[in-house]
């Protein structure tokens, strides 16, 4: 069964300006969720709110989130302290599907970095070949930096100016590659539009406005082509049956 | 032997706890989090006779006590339903009601034709005459008394199964509705669904909703609905189901004594998936320490 756990807060850093890094102790969270799931976390306003995982550590039985300030929930969540608890929902959703290819172009934007972090520790522990690309605004945004990453800004303070689509294009592409990308939509499409462009296959994270974040309210849907000829879209619930899904399915 | 039992006309429920219908889906997904059998019932998502994709752009705004709601009865169908789900509600071990909607009198009496022989699976039809998300039907039928009286008679005449007839607290007059459905043949009614409501982002002046407007739920509409209770089944012969912003034992109770015979968690679910178990648990404590059987509780109000 699963449930709702009531979590202890390890630790607790602000990693910039709007932006706070908990570690979070759930040994059943740490050691069942993947890459691409969330969780969903009280706080005093009504609705939880739901945060992609950034990092397990099986052995210590904590996981990492990163919360990005943009209203009163978020802000009260940043604001907690080492040794206070919190209600945890998770982890929830499908998650990406690592093991379907041997190799991988991970690309985060935004508060992308945090799921992608998670998916780029799980692919190097398992040997897989991944190339990282890491976009940002400009370099006060820059968060979670890692060795070896391709990084973008937009102001071209830091690495290749331009889009992440700048820092894909340095990259050598083989067959049979997989791209996973999580982060605002008008750039999930650029990526999903270049893997396209270069018969790559892509997943992408859907974020929406949610509510029960188990798949039992419909509030967060997203568009997937129809199946049935004549449809013009279907609705999918992004909590349950996504928030990963197959950039050839989603309408965006 | 439990404590919990209650009776909603001839249909007998090991508890008074029903999931509201867009609460809990078919049950599936809740059913990760605890034994649905522990329930009186759970009430199916809103079903119509073809599939909706319900409402497009955002469908959530919070509030400060609770949420609005604009699905828009995203359903995947009646057929789809008996299918697919119904057998599943059937093997819960729970009450299973089957929540009809539409958009006409036409559409009410195609879903009774189509569940009605599947009556050995359901214990009640709760029909929503009440959703304020959808441009027709519903919650239009539901706020006129006549209109009310005509479709409930029509089913009536077209099923033995019990009518439980879910209302709209958006009328000036919830009485009036509430006979309506008593004296068209109705078993039971449910008070309330959710209230009309808007929210405005006051950075962009646009109402956060896409539909512009959407169903309020959540504990800051129990007031109205527990007042509503009151006010019906003081007037009523046929049990009243309960439901707004239950959100623990002490909110069951406050129901019961304003009325109710049984009630809905809704919104509560959506928080805290697995809140019946706790709530089921405070219920009997509640019932032992006071050695009552909580049906005891039902209508057990002194007023002023």
């Amino acid at each position: 069964m699963n449930k709702e756990f009531t979590c202890t807060i390890v630790s607790r850093r602000m990693i910039s300006e709007d932006t706070a890094y908990l570690t979070i102790s759930c040994p059943e969270i740490a050691s069942s969720a993947i890459p691409g799931q969330f969780v969903n976390v009280s706080c005093s306003r009504f609705l939880k709110r739901p945060f992609g995982i950034a990092h397990t550590d099986t052995s210590n039985g904590t996981f990492d989130i990163g919360i990005k300030i943009v209203g009163d929930g978020t802000k009260e969540l940043s604001d907690v302290s080492e040794g206070d608890t919190l209600n945890v929902l998770g982890p929830l959703g499908n998650g990406f599907d690592l093991s379907c290819a041997d190799r991988f172009i991970l690309v985060s934007g935004g508060t992308g970095v945090f799921p992608v972090n998670f998916a780029y520790e799980k692919l190097t522990e398992s040997g897989k070949d991944v190339t990282l690309v890491q976009g940002f605004r400009d370099a006060s945004q820059a968060l979670m930096m890692r060795e070896g990453a391709i990084i973008t800004t937009d102001a071209g303070d830091l690495g290749i100016k331009g889009t992440c689509i700048a820092g894909l294009d340095t990259v050598d592409v083989s067959e049979g590659t997989v791209v996973c990308c999580v982060g605002p939509v008008p750039m999930m499409k650029a990526v999903g539009e270049w893997a396209t462009g270069k018969g790559l296959r892509c997943f992408i994270s859907m974020e929406q406005r949610m509510a029960c974040g188990v798949g039992i309210c419909l509030v967060c849907v997203c568009k997937i082509k129809a199946e049935e000829e004549g449809k013009p879209f279907e609705h999918v619930r992004c909590c349950k049956d996504g928030p990963v899904f197959d950039y050839k399915e989603i309408i965006l | 032997m439990s404590r919990l039992g209650v009776d909603i006309g001839n249909v007998s429920l090991k508890s008074p706890l029903i999931l509201a219908s867009g609460t809990c889906n078919f049950g599936h997904e809740l059913s990760e989090y605890y034994d649905l059998s522990i329930l009186g019932g759970l009430s199916s998502k809103g079903l119509t006779i073809r599939p909706r994709v319900g409402n497009e752009g955002v469908r959530v705004a919070e509030t400060a006590c609770g949420m609005l709601n604009s699905v828009g009865l995203q359903n995947p169908g009646v057929d789809y339903f008996i299918e697919h789900d119904l057998d599943y509600m059937r093997s819960l071990g729970t009450g299973v009601i089957v929540n009809v909607a539409g958009h006409s009198f036409d559409d009410y009496m195609a879903m009774i034709d189509k569940l009605d022989p599947h009556k050995d699976k359901i214990d009640a039809l709760e029909i929503n005459l009440s959703c304020p998300n959808v441009k027709a039907g519903c919650m239009s039928i539901g706020s006129d008394p006549e209109q009310i009286r005509e479709i409930v008679s029509a089913m009536r005449k077209r099923t033995e199964l019990p009518l439980w007839i879910k209302l709209t607290p958006n009328v000036t007059d919830i009485k009036a509705t509430a006979l309506a459905a008593q004296s068209a043949g109705a078993d039971a009614v449910v008070l309330i669904n959710t209230m009309l409501g808007m929210v405005i982002d006051i950075r962009t002046r646009r109402p956060v909703l896409h539909n512009n407007t959407g169903g309020y739920s959540g504990p800051g509409i129990k007031p109205v609905a527990v007042r509503m209770v009151a006010e019906c089944s003081a007037v009523l012969d046929i049990p009243v189901i309960g439901c707004g912003g239950i959100m623990d034992y002490k909110d069951v109770i406050e129901f019961m004594i304003a009325g109710a015979s049984a009630v809905e968690i809704g919104t509560a679910s959506l928080v805290h998936p697995a809140c019946p178990v706790d709530i089921t648990r405070d219920l009997e404590d509640y019932c032992n320490v006071n050695n009552i059987l909580i049906k005891e509780l039902t209508g057990t109000l002194n007023i002023w």
